[in-house]
């Protein structure tokens, strides 16, 4: 089999922008990231809205592996492994709902929602109450955290907390997760999750989403037709048009997006001409989020990934999509779609017409998407294809540090887009982040911002 | 002996008769087909083991009285 | 008795007459069948508990579809698969509607609107072995239409929970 050693340069060249196909076919390196990368990273589980009530609970998913998130009795919120301690049977079959037990049904033992085992049949007659039942009860992540309203799990106890994960890249998932008047945590998820099997890696979408503003002829067919909000193109451009367009990259995290920076003293122009009343709530939260102190009020989010497999579009259609692996070569998405929870009801359904129409399987959009992922992929994984490694020397030494823009200074590694067009730095901080995660043997050796701020103490 | 009893749906309040002979009423109801929330009733000869709240599992249930 | 089967009967010759305009390509055809106030509406299915039937389905208005259109954007569809450079849909996809179990659930007085329900089974094969069977039913309000009859609503119920198909780029 082909050599696993040596994740770089071997496999991933940062030096040449060469990266080698197998990690994308390889089937033994599907297998090994499933333990090095998803296994210790912070995975995206759900929305505390989708689990407002004692009982609630919304089954997901973390990498290959089906998870509960449900709220116990007493309201405290928990992500589960959905597999019985005793033979592994999935203790919960239904996508949502609420519960006070999670029964097994193959030889009936029953967990509360805090996970404790309650119910074991014929305690007394069979195991003579000999078992200790508290040592059997649902597998439970090492670590949860409630990001304004998202809820994100590790199962690795030795990982930073999600705060330090994400680090300063945190400003690009508020975009989604505040108000669009800039109030804090204002997202609504709207009711239903998009799930659908692509047929290729999960690094496809993850390096598409994580800012590829060079794929845009994939999607001239929609341009053409129309589908924006107000009934042109794929979307409002207005304001980009005066914009700086960023790669944003952090390095020691593995993140990375596009984003727009606004020039200091912009107003913002008219959008969602179709529908005066939509039109007036943009208005009106755009004002709003211009009169709120903090560097987000001059930022229009895009596309951007949360290392391994969240996809973010902070923009509209306001969505966090999922890649959850299945195999070396399946992937199953999981989009979420969301709202200003305060919006008057026709905002909403606006949106909600308008996000249905751009992503997903059926979006106008999103579906040129699958067809190239799904080829790219199948066309990698002969043996002369696996010979020849991808290029990602696209702008390759034209990142900087400390960008700023009329006073607004962005995080990271930054690419200036606003000329270039395209970059694949994102792609190559992904990959470089990847590596390292392959290479490490512990979460210590991934935590280089903390060797770099412990020499500085020295 | 009756047939096998479908425990999903009975209510709170609703008394079973257990293989054991005991009769028990039932406190809460999970749903989920196998397990019930229910109280022991005084039995005759056994006053003491009355009142104890337990998990019932849907084989112990013989017969539901109503 | 009598009118209600010959109703019955061009109902669904009407559904065959769209599914070859559908299965031909012949997609200005099949878009003047479609009422200038169409609904079509494919919500999506959920996993729930025995009895808690009304979550079973994602909501009509309040929640997410996987289709949730008007004539505007079905219209807008065809167009970007005419543009030829759809990817998704270049080459094209071999596509074949079959529908069947055609049942007329109600009939206004003046036989001017019916509600029918049906059964589809949709075979797609694109490129080489690319392969996806689609099947579940629909329930379409039918409209007079001078001789014929135009699609006033069409509620798309498809069988599947993960849809196990990349993409959406055909009609139900």
């Amino acid at each position: 089999m082909h050599r696993l050693s040596g994740y770089r340069p071997g496999l991933v060249d940062n030096a040449t922008g060469l990266i080698s196909r197998e990690i994308f076919v390889n089937e033994d390196i599907y297998a090994q990231e499933q333990e090095r990368v998803f296994a210790r990273s912070w995975l995206f589980v759900g929305h505390e809205s989708q689990i407002p009530n004692p009982g609630d609970f919304f089954l997901s998913r973390m990498g290959e592996e089906s998870v509960i998130l449900c709220r116990d009795r007493k309201g405290k919120i928990h992500v589960f492994l959905n597999s019985c301690r005793h033979r592994g049977m999935k203790v919960c079959r239904y996508d949502d709902g609420n519960t006070t037990v999670f029964t097994c049904p193959y030889h009936g033992w029953s967990f509360g929602t805090d996970g404790a085992l309650a119910g074991v049949p014929f305690f007394r007659e069979a195991y003579h109450s000999e078992l200790d039942r508290s040592k059997y009860g649902l597998i439970e992540v090492a670590q949860l955290c409630n990001y304004k309203g998202t809820i994100w799990a590790n199962w690795d106890a030795s990982a930073p907390s999600f705060h330090e994960y994400l680090g300063e890249f945190h400003r690009f998932l508020d975009l989604i997760l505040d108000g669009w008047d800039g109030r804090e945590g204002q997202a609504e998820l709207l009711g239903g999750v998009q799930k659908w099997i692509i047929p290729c890696n999960w690094k496809w979408p993850a390096e598409n989403f994580s800012g590829d503003t060079y794929h845009n002829i994939s999607h001239r067919s929609v341009d053409l037709v129309g589908a924006g909000p107000s009934g042109q193109s794929r979307r409002d451009y207005g304001e980009l048009n005066v914009a700086r367009k960023l790669h944003v990259t952090i390095p020691d995290r593995g993140h990375q997006t596009i984003t727009y920076a606004l020039p200091r003293d912009y107003q913002p122009q008219a959008a969602y001409q179709n529908s005066p009343e939509v039109a007036e709530y943009f208005r009106h939260c755009e004002e709003e989020r211009r009169r709120r102190p903090g560097a987000n009020s001059r930022l229009i989010g895009a596309p951007g990934e949360i290392f391994p497999n969240v996809a973010l579009l902070p923009r509209q259609p306001r969505t966090l999509a999922v890649w959850h692996p299945v195999s070396a070569h399946q992937t199953e998405v999981w989009r979420f779609f969301f709202v200003d929870r305060d919006a008057p009801r026709a905002v909403k359904n606006f949106l909600r017409d308008y996000y249905i129409r751009y992503s997903g399987p059926a979006g106008m959009t999103e579906q040129d998407d699958m067809e190239n992922w799904n080829y790219a992929h199948a066309a990698s994984r002969g043996v002369i294809a696996r010979r020849h490694p991808y290029t990602y020397e696209m702008g390759m030494g034209y990142a900087v540090e400390n960008y700023e823009f009329e006073g607004l200074r962005m995080p990271g590694r930054v690419v200036d887009l606003t000329k270039a067009q395209a970059s694949e730095e994102p792609m190559r901080n992904l990959y470089k982040r990847w590596a390292e995660f392959m290479e490490a043997d512990n979460w210590d050796d991934l935590m280089t911002w903390r060797h770099v701020s412990a020499q500085a103490a020295q | 002996m009756s047939g096998p009893v479908n425990i999903r749906t009975l209510a709170a309040g609703t008394r079973v008769v257990l293989a054991s002979g005991a009769e028990a009423e039932i406190v809460s109801n999970p749903h989920d087909g196998v397990w019930l929330f229910a109280r022991y009733l005084p039995a005759e000869g056994d006053p003491a083991g009355a009142g104890e709240e337990e998990m019932i599992f849907a084989q112990d249930v013989v017969e539901v009285r109503g | 008795m009598t009118d209600r089967l010959l109703l019955g009967l061009e109902i669904a010759q009407f559904f065959y007459a769209e599914a070859e305009f559908l299965d031909e390509r012949r997609y200005d055809e099949w878009l003047a069948l479609l009422a200038d106030d169409i609904r079509y509406w494919m919500p999506m299915r959920r996993n729930v508990k025995f009895g808690d039937t009304e979550r079973e389905f994602t909501r009509e208005t309040d929640d997410i579809a996987w289709f949730d259109e008007g004539k505007d954007t079905l219209t807008r569809r065809v167009r970007q698969i005419q543009t030829g450079i759809h990817w998704a849909e270049e080459p094209r996809s071999r596509i074949a509607h079959m529908v069947s179990n055609v049942q007329l659930l109600s009939v206004t007085p003046d036989e001017r609107e019916v509600l029918a329900k049906s059964r589809f089974l949709i075979y797609r094969n694109r490129a080489e072995t690319e392969t996806d069977i689609l099947v579940g039913k629909r329930e379409d309000t039918l409209r007079r239409d001078g001789d014929g009859w135009s699609i006033a609503r069409r509620k798309i119920v498809l069988d599947q929970n993960v849809l196990m198909t990349k993409n959406l780029t055909f009609f139900f």
